[in-house]
C-alpha cells in the first residue's frame, strides 16, 4: 500500500468537469473521499462515512508519491503566501480545528492540553485561533513543553506516568492555569491522561478526547458525570481545509515552526525520515519535499 | 453517634389528641422512641414535628425534628408522599453515597410532595392549602455555575438528604417558596413525590437532546429506567428499547410501553452478541443511549452499540472508575454526557402528568404509613429490588 497522506502540491490537469482549479494552481489536499450517499455524509459528519476512502488507509493507496488523482473539490487553492509545506500541515491542523469545534473553543474557554507532540501543539495553535484566553500543555517531556511555551502556551506542566500523581498534578494545573478548566483536549489518549483531564475540568466542562492511546480505558467516568464533565469523541475532521487556509494566511496561525526534519524523495531518505519521525523527541513534523 | 442526643417520648404527643398531624399513626408508634430518654411533656401543648433520621448504620430512628424559622420567601409544608430513593437506602446500608458521608443524626428522604401550611411574607405565588411538589436542592445563586442556569452543579448546593443537610421524610419541612410547585387538580401528591425521579428521566432527554428522531436504548429497567424510559417517549423517542438482567422488570418496561425487551447478562463476554441482538430489536440505529446502570459491562455495551456520531449518557452510578472501550467510541464521536440531578425540570414533570403524558403511578408499587415499623420495613421492601420499583410513604 503506498503510504502518506498530509500533502500537498500543484495541479497538472483537471477534468473536464471541473470549474475552479487549473493546472499550475498550488493546493492542499483532504485525504478522505466519502460516498455522499449515507445518512452521515447527508448530515454533514461525512468523516463518519463507514465507507470513507481515505489515503494510506488500507486498501487505500496513500499519497507519498509523484502524483496522485483526487477528487477536484477536496483539493483547496492555496493563496500565495501560504507555502506547499504548510498546505501538507493543514492536514494534521484539521484535526485540532474539528477538536476545537466540538469543544466550542472561545474567548471564554479556558483550555488544557493533554501532550505536547505534534497534535498536542497544533491543538494548542488551533485553541489559540479561536480565542482561548488561556492555554495550559502538559507532558512528560521537557523539551517538548519548551517548544509549546515558545509556541505560545500560556503555561506548561510536566507531567508523569504514575496514576497516584494524578491529585498532585491536577493542583499544580490548576495553580498554572490560575482560572478554571473549561475544556481538556486528551491528545495522548491514555488513562492516566484522561483520568487527569475528567479531574481537572471543572463541572459542566468537556474533555475531549483527541489522541488514539489504549483501546479500553479505566477512568473516574462516574465522578466526571456527575459533574455533567462530558466526553467528547474526535475524529479526524469535517470542512475544515478552508478555515486553516485562512487561518494561515491571515498569519493566525503559523505552523512553519512545526517542521522540524526534512527530506528528499529517495529509497535512503525515504527509510531516514521515518525513522526520525517514529523516534520522537526533537522531531515533531518530519516533511518530504518532492 | 447518640450521646447526648435527647428523645421525646412519642406517647405524650399522641395523647395530646392532635391526631390531624398524625393521621398514620398505628398503635405500633407507642414504640416509637425506645432506647431514649424521656422528656418533660410540652409545655403549650404544640405539636411535635417529627421525622424519620438516620441516626447509625441500618438505623432509622423517628424522633423529633425541630423546623428552622419560616424565613421571608418559605413555605411550610405538611408532607404528605414522600418516595423512598436508591440513594436514600445506599445511605441507610453505608452512611454515604459517593464523597457525602453521614457523620451525624440526618432526617432522611427526598422525593416528597405535601400541602402548604403558611408562607413566608414574600411569597406572592402560594397560600395555604396548596398542593405542592417539592424541588429538594438549595443553590447559592451566586456562582457562576448557578448564574450560568446549570445549578443542579452547585458546589454549595443544599439538598435533602445529602449530609450534612436533613431530608424530608417529616411531618413538616420548611422550604424555599420557589422550590415548591402547585399540582394541578388532576395530579395526586403521589405523583407529586414522583417528579423527583421523574426530574432525572426528563434532564438526561434534555441533555441527550431526545425527539422524533432519536430512537433510544436504556441499559436497566429500574426505577430510573423507567422514568427515563417515559420521559424518552414524551419527548418524542420513535422507538425505545430497554435492557435488563431480570425478566420480570422487562415485562413491567414492556407493560408500560418499551418497543423492546433485551434481556442481558452481567458477563463482559457477551458485550458483542447483545449488541446485535438490541440493534436487531431496534429495528435501526441506536441514537442515544441512557446507561442507568452505570457499570462497566453496561457503559461498554452501549459505547458499542450507539452508532457513530450518537451520545451515551451517563444516568447511574454505579461504580467510582470503570474499565470502557473509550477510545473506539471516540473515534466513532460518540460522546459520553453526565447527568446529575436536574434543573428546571418541575414544571414540566408537572405538565406531562396533567396531560396524562407520563403515567407514573403504576411505578408506585408499595405504600407504607409513617410509624417506626413501617419505615424500617418500608426501606427493607425498597432495599430489596425485585419487585419493588418505588415505595412510597403517605403521611
Amino acid at each position: 500500500m503506498v503510504i502518506g497522506h498530509e500533502c500537498a502540491g500543484i495541479i497538472e490537469e483537471t477534468g473536464s468537469e471541473v470549474k475552479d482549479l487549473v493546472p499550475g494552481d498550488r493546493v492542499a489536499l483532504e485525504p478522505g473521499i466519502s460516498c455522499w450517499r449515507c445518512d452521515l455524509c447527508k448530515e454533514g459528519r461525512y468523516n463518519l462515512c463507514p465507507d470513507m476512502k481515505f489515503f494510506g488507509l488500507p486498501p487505500f493507496h496513500g499519497s507519498l508519491a509523484r502524483q496522485i488523482v483526487h477528487p477536484a473539490y477536496l483539493c483547496f487553492k492555496l493563496p500565495d503566501n501560504v507555502s506547499l509545506e504548510e498546505g501538507a500541515l493543514c492536514e494534521p491542523l484539521s484535526v485540532a480545528v474539528h477538536a476545537c469545534r466540538r469543544g466550542n473553543i472561545s474567548p471564554e474557554t479556558n483550555v488544557l492540553v493533554m501532550g505536547a507532540g505534534p497534535i498536542g501543539l497544533v491543538t494548542l495553535l488551533a485553541a489559540r485561533a479561536f480565542g482561548a484566553p488561556r492555554i495550559v500543555n502538559v507532558d512528560v517531556d521537557g523539551n517538548r513543553l519548551s517548544v509549546a511555551k515558545e509556541l505560545g502556551a500560556d503555561g506548561v506542566v510536566q507531567v508523569s506516568t504514575n496514576m497516584q500523581d494524578i491529585p498532585k498534578e491536577v493542583e499544580t494545573i490548576c495553580n498554572v492555569m490560575g482560572a478554571k478548566v473549561d475544556v481538556s483536549f486528551d491528545c495522548a489518549g491514555l488513562s492516566k491522561t484522561m483520568s487527569t483531564a475528567q479531574s481537572v475540568t471543572r463541572a459542566g466542562g468537556k474533555v475531549c478526547l483527541v489522541g488514539l492511546g489504549h483501546n479500553e480505558m479505566t477512568v473516574p467516568l462516574t465522578p466526571a458525570a456527575a459533574r455533567e464533565v462530558d466526553v467528547i469523541g474526535v475524529f479526524r475532521y469535517k470542512n475544515t481545509w478552508p478555515l486553516c487556509i485562512e487561518l494561515l494566511r491571515s498569519g493566525k496561525i503559523d505552523v512553519k515552526p512545526l517542521i522540524t526534519h526534512r527530506f528528499g524523495f529517495s529509497q535512503k531518505e525515504i527509510e531516514e525520515a521515518f525513522e526520525t519521525s517514529a523516534g520522537g523527541g526533537n522531531a515533531i513534523k518530519v516533511m518530504f519535499n518532492l | 453517634m447518640l450521646k447526648g442526643f435527647n428523645f421525646q417520648v412519642h406517647k405524650i404527643h399522641f395523647f395530646l389528641g392532635k391526631v390531624q398531624l398524625c393521621l398514620c399513626l398505628s398503635n405500633e408508634s407507642k414504640k416509637m422512641g425506645k432506647g431514649g430518654k424521656s422528656h418533660e411533656e410540652t409545655k403549650s401543648g404544640e405539636d411535635e414535628n417529627m421525622a424519620a433520621w438516620l441516626v447509625g448504620l441500618n438505623t432509622l430512628k423517628i424522633q423529633p425534628f425541630k423546623l428552622p424559622p419560616l424565613g421571608p420567601h418559605d413555605a411550610r409544608v405538611r408532607m404528605k408522599a414522600v418516595g423512598i430513593c436508591g440513594s436514600d437506602v445506599h445511605y441507610l446500608k453505608t452512611m454515604r453515597c459517593a464523597d457525602f458521608v453521614v457523620k451525624e443524626p440526618m432526617v432522611i428522604g427526598h422525593e416528597c410532595a405535601g400541602i402548604i401550611e403558611e408562607v413566608g411574607s414574600e411569597v406572592k405565588n402560594l397560600v395555604p392549602g396548596d398542593r405542592v411538589a417539592l424541588e429538594p436542592g438549595i443553590s447559592c445563586w451566586r456562582c457562576d455555575l448557578c448564574k450560568d442556569g446549570r445549578y443542579n452543579l452547585c458546589p454549595e448546593m443544599k439538598f435533602f438528604a445529602t449530609p450534612p443537610v436533613h431530608g424530608s421524610l417529616a411531618h413538616q419541612v420548611v422550604h424555599p417558596a420557589d422550590l415548591c410547585f402547585k399540582l394541578p387538580d388532576n395530579v395526586s401528591l403521589e405523583e407529586g413525590a414522583m417528579c423527583e425521579p421523574l426530574s432525572v428521566g426528563v434532564h438526561a432527554c434534555r441533555r441527550a437532546n431526545i425527539g422524533p428522531e432519536t430512537n433510544v436504548l436504556v441499559m436497566g429497567a429500574g426505577p430510573i429506567g423507567l422514568v427515563t424510559m417515559m420521559a424518552a417517549r414524551a419527548f418524542g423517542a420513535p422507538r425505545i428499547v430497554i435492557v435488563d438482567v431480570d425478566d420480570n422488570r422487562l415485562s413491567v418496561a414492556k407493560n408500560l410501553g418499551a418497543d423492546g425487551i433485551v434481556k442481558v447478562s452481567t458477563d463482559m463476554q457477551d458485550v458483542a452478541e447483545e449488541v446485535e441482538r438490541i440493534c436487531k430489536a431496534m429495528g435501526g440505529g441506536v441514537d442515544v443511549s441512557f446507561d442507568c446502570a452505570g457499570f462497566n459491562k453496561t457503559m461498554s455495551t452501549a459505547l458499542s452499540a450507539t452508532r457513530a456520531g450518537g451520545k451515551v449518557c451517563l444516568v447511574g452510578m454505579g461504580h467510582h472508575e470503570m474499565t470502557v472501550p473509550l477510545t473506539p467510541a471516540a473515534t466513532r464521536e460518540v460522546d459520553v454526557i453526565g447527568i446529575f440531578r436536574y434543573r428546571n425540570t418541575w414544571p414540566l414533570c408537572i405538565e406531562f402528568l396533567r396531560s396524562g403524558k407520563i403515567d407514573v403511578k403504576p411505578l408506585i408499587t408499595h405504600r407504607f404509613g409513617f410509624s417506626q415499623k413501617e419505615v424500617e420495613e418500608a426501606f427493607e421492601t425498597s432495599a430489596g429490588g425485585g419487585s419493588a420499583i418505588k415505595v412510597m410513604f403517605n403521611l
